[in-house]
């Protein structure tokens, strides 16, 4: 199991993420103390530690000079949006930042794309007798691979990795499209759609009404 | 050209013309005066030639009636045997020598002009030497005689050339040795001028903290103090921009902190509840962090607000008693944790007694942050002649003296983390100050770090209106 270690010193955002990521399937440990986060470091062995920038005891900055030479994947969460702050965090060695507010699943799509860059999660995921290769941007059912486009493989991505959480049609579209949600569009409907058919998901890949879809996996 | 070199070389130009002008006009009239004394003895020679020739002319005897050339010619010689460096001529009507000194060496062209009225004289140069030649026509016995004397000045003339010789060798060494001088006086005048432009440039270059040396007592000593001057109050404005540039990026930085930080939390969580199933439990967790992020969202825009409103508000002008705020007090705080100590005079004080509550509300709840539970804080009043002073006193934590002028900046919170673990944004003391600021008064912060804090701020009491509209306020 992933471990991921979360020092963030506000609480509400602490538990968010631990929840999120726990769900998500990961196995989390939190902090929200500097000095008490170096000591898990020291003693723990984690995959990937999600560091905010501004905490008590050690800030995150120096925390990040003790955690480098351990070689461990970092994620600098910042509230600043300044591109001086953010190239400082990845000049120190962080893999990745993300600046609050965040929506969870830009969260879960970072997480999982450091993990995967770091090799530490396999960068194939199997799901309803479909298997993904993320790396190799293919889909495969029973060996044989699927003929998918860029956009619905985009959306099986995002499907994967957030199991059992509705997906609202913008958040869809935002992150495959990569583009503002217009509102009424029915491209979201009509490539999910198209998707369900080549999968043969018609029945895991619920419509949720008036919001959106929804991958549905007994847990 | 620099201002050196054009000082020394108009200086050099100047005195080199003046040297020369004045020389020249020395020595020529130096020359002159010796010149016109020869030409005096010359003639007055001339006289005593002639003078003595006439005196032997008379002397020969009487039985020549009739001057013979012979004769001329023999007195003459005994004339010429009396002077060195004096040369005389005799000539005849038909003006043809009669007798000549041995080595006279002119022509008798002047004879042309000579008359008997009146001795003439010219300057002659002949073989390169110089001579003043005289000439007179002058009667003796029967015949019509030309005189003619020539007197040897070359020395004069020498004397002239050896005079501009030495002269421009004075003034040669003159000017070199004043070129120096001048040289070195010139880069010594200007040294503060050099010194100054140095500063500016490097002003220029951003060091602001670079000063000029002051060298002298004068004008550019004056110049270079008020340059010092003008340097040190833009170097102040200066820093006052970048100061209060920092102060706004820090406080723009602190605003969308803490914007952030309850935006996350909850678009975070009501994002789970929308599109997750979630159980009981975490529902209930999600939307009370949603209500509490919500209200901490709302204390920080009141809070705000208040400090823009107090920014734009007259000074309040109300009378009310001590111990309306004291009893104020005594309700809000009474608290288990919190160990109150009042301690007043009864006195009218004059200002918002609703701002002097949340202001003292406001420096209690910092203590109690800064204190263990049960710590002792104190809060006092006192009369001081027209002031009636405030005190709220603690044994908390205290602060680090570097940060003492900078816990009254908006989000400024002593604990680096910004730290919600004991609420607030960091408003509180801005917003103190601020009412202090209405109130025509300052909060007078004492801290050290592990005795505790006492901020203490006067008010006025308005003692010399207290007989007159005092007695209805109260109460």
């Amino acid at each position: 199991m992933i471990r991921i270690l979360i020092v963030e010193d506000e609480k509400p955002i602490r538990d968010l993420i631990d929840i999120q990521l726990s769900t998500a399937g990961y196995s989390c440990t939190a902090t929200g103390d500097g000095t008490e986060a170096a000591d898990l470091i020291e003693r723990g062995n984690f995959d990937l530690i999600l560091l905010d920038v501004m905490l008590p005891g050690v800030n995150g900055y120096e925390l990040m000079e003790y955690i480098r030479p351990t070689g461990v994947p970092v994620i600098f969460i910042t509230a600043k949006h300044e591109v001086r702050d953010r190239v400082k965090g990845l000049r120190l060695g962080a893999d990745d930042y993300i600046v609050k507010p965040f929506d969870i699943v830009e969260l879960l799509a970072r997480v999982e794309t450091i993990l995967r860059r770091c090799r530490k999660t396999d960068s194939r995921a199997e799901v309803e007798g479909v298997t993904i290769d993320f790396d190799a941007h293919a889909a495969y059912k029973k060996g044989k691979q699927l003929d998918l486009t860029t956009k619905e493989f985009g959306l099986l991505s995002l499907f994967v990795r957030n199991k059992n959480i509705a997906l609202y049609r913008e958040t869809l579209y935002e992150r495959v499209w990569e583009n503002e949600y217009a509102g009424d569009s029915r491209t979201v409907d009509l490539h999910v759609q198209r998707l369900r058919k080549k999968l043969g998901w018609e029945r895991c890949l619920v419509t949720v009404y008036k919001i959106g879809y929804r991958l549905e996996v007994p847990k | 050209m620099k201002f050196s070199w054009k000082l020394f070389m108009w200086t050099i130009s100047i005195v080199a013309v003046t040297l020369a002008f004045g020389g020249y006009y020395l020595v020529s009239s130096f020359f002159q005066s010796v010149l016109s004394r020869e030409t005096k003895q010359a003639l007055d020679e001339s006289v005593i030639i002639c003078f003595a020739f006439e005196t032997s002319a008379l002397n020969i005897p009487s039985k020549y009636e009739h001057l013979q050339d012979r004769t001329v010619t023999q007195i003459g010689a005994t004339l010429d045997s009396g002077g060195q460096n004096r040369y005389i001529r005799i000539s005849g009507e038909d003006t043809a020598a009669l007798y000549e000194s041995n080595g006279f060496s002119s022509d008798n062209s002047i004879l042309n002009d000579a008359s008997d009225s009146e001795r003439i004289y010219k300057i002659t140069l002949a073989d390169g030497r110089y001579y003043i030649q005289t000439a007179v026509k002058v009667n003796v016995v029967d015949r019509e005689l030309y005189f003619e004397t020539l007197r040897d000045i070359t020395g004069v003339f020498e004397e002239r050339e050896a005079s501009f010789s030495v002269y421009t060798r004075i003034c040669i060494a003159v000017l070199l040795c004043e070129g120096v001088i001048i040289f070195l006086l010139s880069r010594w005048l200007t040294r503060p001028v050099n010194l100054l432009s140095a500063a500016t440039r490097n002003m220029t270059r951003g060091n602001y903290a670079y000063r000029a040396r002051k060298i002298s007592n004068d004008e550019l000593g004056g110049l270079t103090e008020d340059f010092n001057e003008m340097a040190a109050s833009l170097e102040k404005n200066v820093e006052q921009l970048q100061e209060a540039a920092r102060s706004q990026e820090e406080f723009i930085g602190a605003l969308t902190h803490e914007l952030k930080t309850p935006l996350t939390a909850i678009i975070g969580y009501a994002d789970m509840l929308r599109s997750q199933k979630m159980d009981a439990k975490k529902q209930i967790l999600s939307a009370n962090y949603i209500y509490q992020e919500g209200r901490r969202l709302e204390k920080l825009s009141f809070d705000l607000l208040d400090i823009l409103v107090l920014k734009r508000t007259d000074k309040p002008m109300t009378q009310f008693s001590a111990s309306s705020i004291f009893e104020y007090i005594e309700d809000t705080f009474s608290k288990p944790h919190i160990n109150l100590l009042l301690q007043y005079d009864e006195s009218w004080i004059m200002g918002d007694p609703s701002l002097i509550k949340t202001l003292l509300a406001n420096l209690i709840d910092n203590s109690d942050k800064a204190s263990e539970p049960s710590d002792e804080i104190e809060v006092t009043g006192k009369i001081n002649g027209c002031t009636y002073i405030f005190t709220v006193r603690d044994h908390g934590c205290g602060i680090l003296p570097e940060n003492l002028d900078k816990i009254t900046q908006a989000f400024y919170m002593t604990d680096e983390s910004r730290s919600r673990s004991r609420h607030g944004a960091g408003l509180g003391l801005t917003l103190c100050a601020e009412i202090a600021r209405l109130h025509d008064t300052v909060l007078n912060i004492e801290s050290a770090v592990g005795l505790g804090t006492s901020v203490s701020f006067g008010l006025d009491t308005g003692a010399r209106n207290t007989e007159t509209e005092g007695g209805d306020s109260i109460e």
